[in-house]
């Protein structure tokens, strides 16, 4: 099968200058990422996950390397060339949901929507992701779980090309993870969105078509999943 | 240095431009109320010292021509302490430049000793009752000597009863009723060139006018406690067979109500500024330090968990205000006291006060410093007092939800729906504030407030100087004559070379009757066609002179209680010949905003004095170019005790006016760092608050400028509305200041252009894009991943 390669990292580093001491987040580091593919990046605590989820999503840039959306150079673009790849291109899940708690779930997703040319219908996002009911309220009304799907709703609905999700279960328990994970692997697999997780939680890595393995910095290996399993049957 | 001050000093040091920014606010009041209140302490203990020293009289009464002795008779009514019988007369002088000055001559006893209205020796030495010259010796005020270069031994020459006098100057000299020398309330500043002092032995103006063994003025002290106005009445009985020509209080003497407005000036100014200044500094204190407890919820429940108990807690927040009171009140007592002295210089250049009191006032000092730590100490109680309420176990949880109800705009679906869903964030989040949002509105509201009253000032004057010298007077030259003339006399002045016009004029002073009251006025008499002097009514609107009946003074039509339609009772007291009385009814009230005086026809007045035809000046209309060869012509003219011209008191004026734009600039400066200092501290704190969401749109694409915008917008709901209220607000405080600084003499009219306010809500705007310029560089610097990592 021929993959498209959506994303390009090339010998990307990523150091953290703290007064005498550098801290190497990120080493010498290459990964493709292909398009509609779901790959997990798996790791132990302070294993440089986030430092490469973050360079990857454009929130940050690497001190050294290639870093290549198809054929724009990233790794050295100015803050509004960023802003317009995160506008455009990307949804991201954090694992502490970050929504606006001024807005209702529905305006939360409308927030995203409004900045790009074509979104998704909203209603219609928030019902995929189950919140149908609970549109207009606010964050602080609604679960943890229930935040975090207003957040997929709002990453999803600019239907992006790429999606980042930095331990999107972290803070959830294991049921309402399960949920969490299946409406991802559904987005990837029915939108055709790439999705990316992040996680330190080896069962997780199950489902991913590829799994991206990191330790201290570096990755150590990368495996093809030939039968990735649907997150409803994962155990953890 | 404990754990708790170290932590403090941190927290400083990270909010340092909000710290700094309230120091800003709390340094301006209390430099306000050292600066204002040293120089109304300083000013008002002089005025008390001086007024004491040289026995400052507590009633004056004019009459035409009375026997010495008669100060005997008053000295024996029960309640008067000190009586002086003097001659006072207005006199021109002859410059060698040719130019035309009143001077109003004043006679003194000597020995001085004991007398009412002392003098008081600035240079040179005391005049002599026989100088061993023969000539006459005199001092002036400093203000005339100084404008015409006057010193010692210098000739100043008076023309007295037709016949020129050379007077020997050989000092200066002040006394408490020219402590500004102004020659009468139609005058709007002194004009030293013009107007002067001149005083002298009794024994040498006896002589020189002609008054041997008599006196035309009396000035009395009464004992402390003694019934004013029944003493008058006595002393006014007592004088009556003298030609009573008018008597007033120490309160309606023109220098000390100069002096008195001024001093009650700088008591408002040095209450109500700082109230504003430090008022607003603790509304700030209060929402930052509110918030700053809010913030640090778990840090305050790790704290108590640990042992430390509220009070130790509270008491730490406490700190911050209480540094913020501590470095605002000694930053604001070094400039205040640096103000203090640029003042006081000022006040000593406009008022003849030998006794000032210079230095710093220390109980000023102290009390700014207890006004700013008390009001601190009580805005770091309130803000923190939430530290109490904090539980160990509960805080570590995350916080309660916030509001979720509707506000009110959602009401209106239909404009809800077109919002966007940023407009929606900002509506929301400033609504459920709405605490810190009453702060920063009451901020811009006093911000904008002060400077609409900052700027009113020129209006006002630009108003009074458009309506006095170029709306009421189309004359180039008013002449006085020192005996009244018939009017076809005035056919010498149309025949001048340039005069376009001559109209004549004729001054009485009079004492009009109404209902038992009575009250000193100048009835001025003007010919029916009358074209070179308008006269103004209430509300400005134009006022013509009937054929008979009389335009009153606002103010004596006031204290009378008379209003239009009623007949006063006017009694002449011209000095020559018998008071006449008349009945006349009042046909409108002038309201003219400079000087007062009541209006009568030409024709009238020479009714009621049964008289005809006569005429005590003339105001005259010259052709452009030919000013300055007729006033050379005028000044020759021995009859001529006095010509004044609205051009060159225009000029004077204008020169006087720095001063004013001096303390409007510093007031605007003043109202402009306030507006900054809660703008900017209300931005910076819904910044801190709102870091993690404004991250996370940053995240969801969100441009620097799209997210500065959002913070913008808010700034600008809350502050927009601030500037709407500011104007109105600024107007209502406006006219509570003026009313609290007017005097009878003295009111400023009430005028504000377009243009204030348009400058007013500029400078609103200004401040407020200033503060919020500042909050935007936070944006730029804003680390997505940092913000994002952790929850807070
Ligand atoms: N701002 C920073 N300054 C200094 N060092 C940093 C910074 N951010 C991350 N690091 C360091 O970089 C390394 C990688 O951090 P990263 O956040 O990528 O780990 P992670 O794999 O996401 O860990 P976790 O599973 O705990 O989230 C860590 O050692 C961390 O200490
Ligand atoms: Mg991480």
């Amino acid at each position: 099968m021929a993959k498209k390669v959506l994303m390009k990292l090339n010998q990307v580093t990523r150091n953290y200058v703290m007064g005498e001491v550098t801290v190497q987040a990120l080493r010498e580091t290459s990964l493709f990422i292909y398009e509609g593919e779901l790959l997990v990046i798996l790791g132990p605590s302070g294993s440089g996950k986030s430092t490469l989820l973050n360079i990857i999503g454009g929130m940050d840039l690497p001190s050294s390397g290639l870093l290549c959306f198809g054929e724009e150079d990233l790794s050295r673009a100015g803050d509004s060339k960023l802003t317009q790849f995160r506008r455009c291109e990307l949804g991201f899940v954090f694992q502490h949901y970050n929504l606006i708690p001024d807005l209702t779930a529905r305006e939360n997703v409308e927030l995203a929507a409004d900045l790009v040319d074509k979104p998704l219908p909203t209603e219609e996002v928030l019902t995929e992701v189950g919140l149908e009911t609970r549109m207009d309220h606010f964050p602080s009304q609604l679960s943890g779980g229930e935040q975090q799907r207003v957040a997929i709703a709002r990453a999803a609905v600019k239907s992006p090309r790429l999606l980042l999700c930095d331990e999107p279960t972290g803070a959830l328990d294991y049921q309402t993870g399960k949920l969490i994970l299946s409406l991802l692997a559904k987005i990837n697999r029915e939108r055709n969105s790439t999705v990316v997780i992040v996680t330190h939680n080896t069962p997780i890595s199950a489902m991913g078509h590829r799994v991206v393995r990191m330790s201290s910095g570096n990755i150590v290996e990368i495996t093809e999943n030939q039968s990735p399993v649907s997150p409803e049957r994962i155990e953890w | 240095m404990s754990v708790l001050t170290r932590k403090l000093w941190r927290t400083i040091r990270n909010t340092k431009g909000q710290f700094l920014a309230v120091v800003a606010v709390v340094m301006v009041g209390i430099c306000v109320y050292i600066s204002m209140s040293t120089a109304y302490y300083n000013m008002s203990r002089s005025q008390e010292l001086f007024y004491e020293e040289t026995n400052f009289a507590d009633y004056y009464f004019h009459v035409i021509r009375a026997p010495l002795q008669i100060i005997r008779q008053i000295e024996a009514i029960p309640g008067v302490s000190k009586v002086t019988g003097r001659i006072q007369k207005d006199v021109p002088v002859l410059k060698d430049d040719q130019q035309r000055a009143t001077a109003r001559l004043i006679s003194y006893p000597l020995p001085m000793e004991n007398e009412v209205n002392r003098l008081y020796l600035l240079s040179g030495r005391l005049f002599e009752k026989y100088p061993q010259s023969g000539g006459v010796e005199i001092l002036t005020d400093p203000q005339y000597a100084k404008a015409n270069g006057l010193s010692f031994n210098s000739i100043v020459n008076i023309v007295a009863e037709g016949k020129q006098v050379p007077l020997t100057v050989v000092g200066a000299a002040t006394s408490p009723e020219f402590v500004i020398a102004m020659k009468d309330a139609a005058t709007l500043l002194p004009d030293p060139k013009t107007f002067g002092i001149i005083m002298l032995p009794q024994n040498q103006a006896e002589q020189i006018l002609n008054f041997s063994g008599q006196i035309n003025q009396v000035v009395v002290s009464l004992a402390p406690g003694a019934d004013e106005k029944r003493i008058a009445e006595q002393i006014k009985n007592i004088l009556e067979p003298y030609g009573n020509l008018g008597s007033y209080p120490r309160k309606d003497q023109l220098s000390h109500n100069v002096l008195q407005s001024e001093i009650n000036n700088l008591r408002t100014l040095s209450r109500f500024m700082p109230a504003i200044f430090l008022g607003v500094a603790a509304a700030i204190q209060f929402v930052m330090l509110g918030r700053m407890v809010k913030a640090q919820r778990v840090e305050i429940g790790v704290m108590k968990a640990l042992g430390y108990d509220s009070r130790q807690l509270m008491l730490h927040y406490t700190g911050y205000s209480l540094s913020v009171a501590f470095l605002g009140a000694l930053l604001g007592t070094l400039t205040g006291i640096s103000l203090a002295s640029v003042l006081s210089q000022t006040y000593t250049i406009y008022f003849n006060l030998p006794e000032t009191i210079g230095g710093i006032n220390s109980k000023a000092i102290l009390y700014g410093f207890m006004i700013s730590m008390a009001v601190s100490l009580i805005a770091g109680l309130t803000a923190s007092r939430g530290v109490v309420a904090i539980n160990p176990a509960e805080s570590m949880r995350p916080e309660p939800p916030r509001g979720t109800g509707k506000i009110i705009i959602e009401r209106w679906t239909w404009l809800w729906r077109r919002l966007d869903a940023t407009w929606k964030m900002s509506l929301r989040s400033v609504c459920r504030k709405w605490g810190r949002f009453a702060v920063t509105l009451m901020g811009v509201i006093f911000a904008v407030g002060l400077l609409v009253l900052s700027i009113f000032s020129n209006d006002s004057v630009n108003f009074m100087i458009n309506q006095h010298f170029y709306k009421e007077q189309h004359y180039d030259f008013l002449v006085r004559f020192g005996t009244p003339v018939k009017e076809y006399e005035l056919l010498n002045l149309a025949r001048l070379d340039g005069v376009i016009r001559t109209e004549p004029l004729f001054d009485i002073p009079v004492k009009l009757h109404f209902n038992g009251r009575s009250e000193d006025d100048v009835l001025q008499g003007l010919p029916s066609e009358l074209t070179l002097k308008e006269l103004t009514g209430e509300n400005g609107k134009p006022l013509y002179l009937p054929e008979e009946g009389i335009l009153i003074s606002q103010r004596t039509a006031s204290k009378l209680g008379a209003r239009v339609g009623d007949a006063v009772e006017v009694e002449t007291l011209l000095g020559l010949g018998p008071s006449r009385y008349a009945d006349v009814k009042i046909t409108g009230i002038n309201s003219q905003l400079v000087g007062s005086g009541s209006y009568i026809a030409l024709a009238q007045a020479n009714r009621i004095l049964q008289e005809s035809r006569l005429v005590s000046g003339a105001m005259l209309k010259v052709e452009p170019g030919k000013t300055g060869l007729l006033e050379e012509e005028l000044n020759n003219m021995t009859n001529v005790s006095a010509i004044s011209s609205p051009r060159k008191e225009l000029d004077n004026l204008n020169q006087n006016l720095d001063s004013m734009l001096y303390t409007i600039t510093i007031m605007i400066i003043f109202a402009a760092l306030l507006g900054f200092a809660i703008v900017y501290n209300s931005s910076v704190i819904s910044f801190a608050e709102r870091k993690r969401e404004l991250a996370s749109l940053r995240v969801l694409g969100f441009t620097n400028g799209e997210v500065s915008g959002l913070l913008l917008k808010e700034i600008l709901l809350q502050s927009l509305l601030g500037v709407a209220l500011g104007l109105p607000f600024g107007r209502f405080m406006t006219e509570w200041y003026v009313r609290a600084v007017s005097t009878d003499l003295f009111t400023m009219p009430m005028v504000f252009s377009f243009q204030t306010y348009l400058i007013s809500a500029l400078g609103g705007i200004a401040f407020i894009l200033a503060g919020h310029l500042m909050v935007v560089k936070g944006v730029k610097k804003l680390d997505l991943v940092d913000v994002l990592k952790n929850r807070d």
